[in-house]
């Protein structure tokens, strides 16, 4: 059984009286354990399709099945539980919460699911951090971190709560081509060693060369798709 | 929940300039209300007791004329007994009710002293001294000498009168009055003491005699112009009143007014309901203040958009958000209440000791009142205050934090 499975899927925003079609009947299946990138230029709706996997906004028209079950008729709070317990999300600006140190931003995600006691906690994010390179600057603040290293944060952030799934939405657009690429192994490597299915954006070719199942869009359509294995 | 208290917390740090402001702004709107507060109190109080003490005691009785001829202080319609009773036990009987502490009685006229340039007009009060001191708080007010005693031609007053005069204590003064039979005389009396105080009343117009001298000089053996009943708590005067009046009616005395000291003045209903209406000053003056904090709260949504889609995509719900920002105006709300409770407690203690100076603004009214107010310290006051500060701004930021719990994810996160 695929995790995600969109159906015909439709997004039209409203601006004004003007009608915008951000994605135009897309039907994709993702499997657990894939690392998958949608690749596509700018205003394709990449972030559109993203936030419609992520529980993030209502399509127009079709359907998403997560996990086995439809998300189409949840409530805002519903959703939100999904996200709570079953997603990770990476956002290309980082957003980590700036009065709070790598460690707590970190902590931050799986406080909010409360199941495992405070030093568990503690061991848990001290070895992800650990994992991502950043055992030394867990008690730094964001504004004290490079970019990649933000980046780093926000990874071991989506991964903290061991997600079904992550969606990161061009991770590497404001990172050097260097940078992107430490961090993309990082994922990458997470994705092996924990078997977490990745979805992440980008019109990066390079990045692209990542994943090993590409799925290409354009004008709100699947253009391409590849496997590479 | 503490998750949310502690970045609530760490986010008052951010911008402390602006948390500073509003802060500000909350603590003194909570000040201005507890120094308001204990000025009015202060105000009330010193009031009560000075109209209670020198115009209706707690229960005033007086002819049902003389209320109209109060101020020509006239002698022709004087409480002077009953059917078959006279006034000296009159006021025995009524000293033995339930609740009546003291009767105090005053006889009232109007006399003059003749200096080289001028006939200075003076407000004479024949008053039984003892009384007087044990009621009022003259002994507090008496600069020099002592206050008069009965059966002696004697009389203390004030020093604004005095200097008119240009007497001092220890000397003979001659005054002329109007006895019950309209006939005009003098009489000469000792100078036994002076009275200094902020209020005019006492320094500028009143003389007190003994009770049984003025009655003898006027022709008014065991007549008063009025009694003044002194209860044993001034709040429940109404409960009092019944007794009060069924006796007089059994004894023939329908000719007789009886009035509370809340009826006997109209300025004290005024400081009643100034009180009242004050309540919603308070109220004001704390919104104000977190229109403030609100506006600060708008501004700090705003800035964090792109956080607060984020905190939604971690799968914060819109109850918690709103609970984050609501937090943070709370805090906010206590610590500038509390800062104001506190500063605005220091500065009533501190005028309670010193006073503060009405005069200016009470020059040219004619009412019964200390210039000087002192405000009460109450820690109740602070409390209040305190509570006000808190709940209304506390309450108000949910306007901001709303507006948080609702920004749509997608919208908050997209890239500006
Ligand atoms: N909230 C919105 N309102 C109106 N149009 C939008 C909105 N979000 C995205 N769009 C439009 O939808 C299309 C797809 O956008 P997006 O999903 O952001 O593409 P990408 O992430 O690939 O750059 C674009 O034409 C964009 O202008
Ligand atoms: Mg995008």
């Amino acid at each position: 059984m695929a995790l995600v499975k969109l159906v015909g899927l439709k997004k039209t925003y409203q601006q004004g009286k003007i009608a915008v079609p951000a994605l135009r009947g897309i039907d994709m299946e993702i499997e657990s354990g894939e690392f998958t990138t949608i690749f596509g230029p700018s205003g394709s709706g990449k972030t559109t399709l993203l936030n419609m996997i992520g529980c993030l906004d209502k399509s127009t028209a079709g359907e998403i099945i997560f996990d086995g079950h439809s998300i189409n008729n949840l409530n805002n709070k519903e959703l939100a539980e999904i996200r709570r317990h079953n997603l990770g999300f990476i956002f290309q600006s980082y957003n980590l919460i700036p009065v709070l140190t790598a460690f707590e931003n970190v902590e931050f995600a799986i406080r909010l699911i409360d199941k495992h006691s405070k030093k568990e906690r503690r061991e848990k994010v001290m070895s992800l951090l650990e994992e991502v390179g950043l055992g030394d600057l867990a008690s730094r603040r964001p504004n004290e971190l490079s970019g990649g290293q933000k980046q780093r944060v926000a990874v071991a952030r989506a991964l903290i709560k061991e997600p079904k799934l992550v969606l990161a939405d061009e991770p590497t657009a404001n990172l050097d081509s260097e940078t992107s690429q430490e961090v993309l192994e990082i994922m990458q490597k997470m994705n092996k060693e924990l078997n977490t299915t990745f979805i992440f954006s980008t019109h990066d070719p390079q990045v692209m060369e990542y994943a090993n199942r590409l799925i290409e869009i354009k004008d709100g359509m699947i253009s391409r798709e590849q496997r590479r294995d | 929940m503490k998750l949310l208290i502690n970045i609530a917390f760490k986010n008052l740090f951010r911008n402390k300039l602006r948390t500073g402001v509003s802060i500000l702004a909350v603590a003194f709107a909570v000040m201005v209300i507890v120094f308001t507060r204990g000025l009015l109190d202060g105000m009330v109080d010193s009031t009560y007791s000075l109209y209670i003490h020198y115009d209706t005691g707690h229960i005033k009785i007086i002819d049902e004329e003389y209320q109209q001829k109060q101020k020509l202080l006239s002698l022709n319609y004087t409480v002077n007994g009953l059917e078959n009773k006279g006034l000296t036990e009159m006021q025995e009987d009524l000293a033995a009710l339930d609740g009546i502490e003291m009767v105090v009685p005053r006889l009232k006229f109007g006399s003059a002293v003749s200096t080289e340039e001028e006939l200075v007009k003076m407000l004479s009060w024949g008053v039984d001294g003892e009384k007087e001191l044990a009621f009022t708080n003259i002994e507090r007010e008496i600069s020099e000498g002592r206050m008069v005693e009965s059966g002696k031609r004697e009389i203390l007053m004030g020093s604004e009168l005095l200097n008119k005069i240009d007497k001092n204590v220890g000397e003979r003064v001659t005054m002329v009055y109007t006895t019950a039979f309209s006939s005009f005389q003098g009489a000469t009396f000792d100078i036994v003491g002076k009275i200094e105080s902020n209020l005019p009343l006492l320094n500028e117009d009143v003389v007190f005699m003994p009770l049984d001298t003025a009655q003898e000089l006027l022709y008014l053996d065991d007549e008063v112009t009025e009694l003044l009943l002194v209860t044993e708590d001034r709040n429940l005067t109404a409960n009092y009143l019944p007794q009060l009046k069924n006796y007089l009616n059994q004894n023939g005395g329908n000719q007789y007014l009886v009035q509370t000291w809340r009826e006997g003045s109209s300025f004290i209903q005024l400081l009643e309901m100034s009180e009242v209406i004050y309540n919603f000053i308070y109220v004001f003056l704390v919104l104000l203040a977190s229109i403030v904090v609100i506006n600060t709260m708008v501004m700090i949504v705003k800035e964090r958009t792109q956080e607060i889609g984020m905190m939604s995509a971690l799968g914060l719900k819109g109850s918690e958000i709103l609970r984050l920002f609501m937090l943070e105006g709370s805090a906010i709300a206590v610590i500038g209440s509390f800062t104001g409770a506190i500063a605005g407690g220091i500065l009533t203690y501190y005028l309670s000791g010193v006073g503060f100076d009405y005069s200016a603004a009470f020059q040219d009214i004619d009412v019964l009142m200390n210039p000087i107010i002192y405000p009460t310290f109450k820690f109740e006051h602070m409390l209040m205050a305190f509570l006000l500060g808190v709940f209304v701004t506390a309450l108000t930021s949910i306007i901001p934090a709303r507006r948080a719990a609702k920004l749509n994810p997608t919208e908050a996160l997209r890239e500006i």
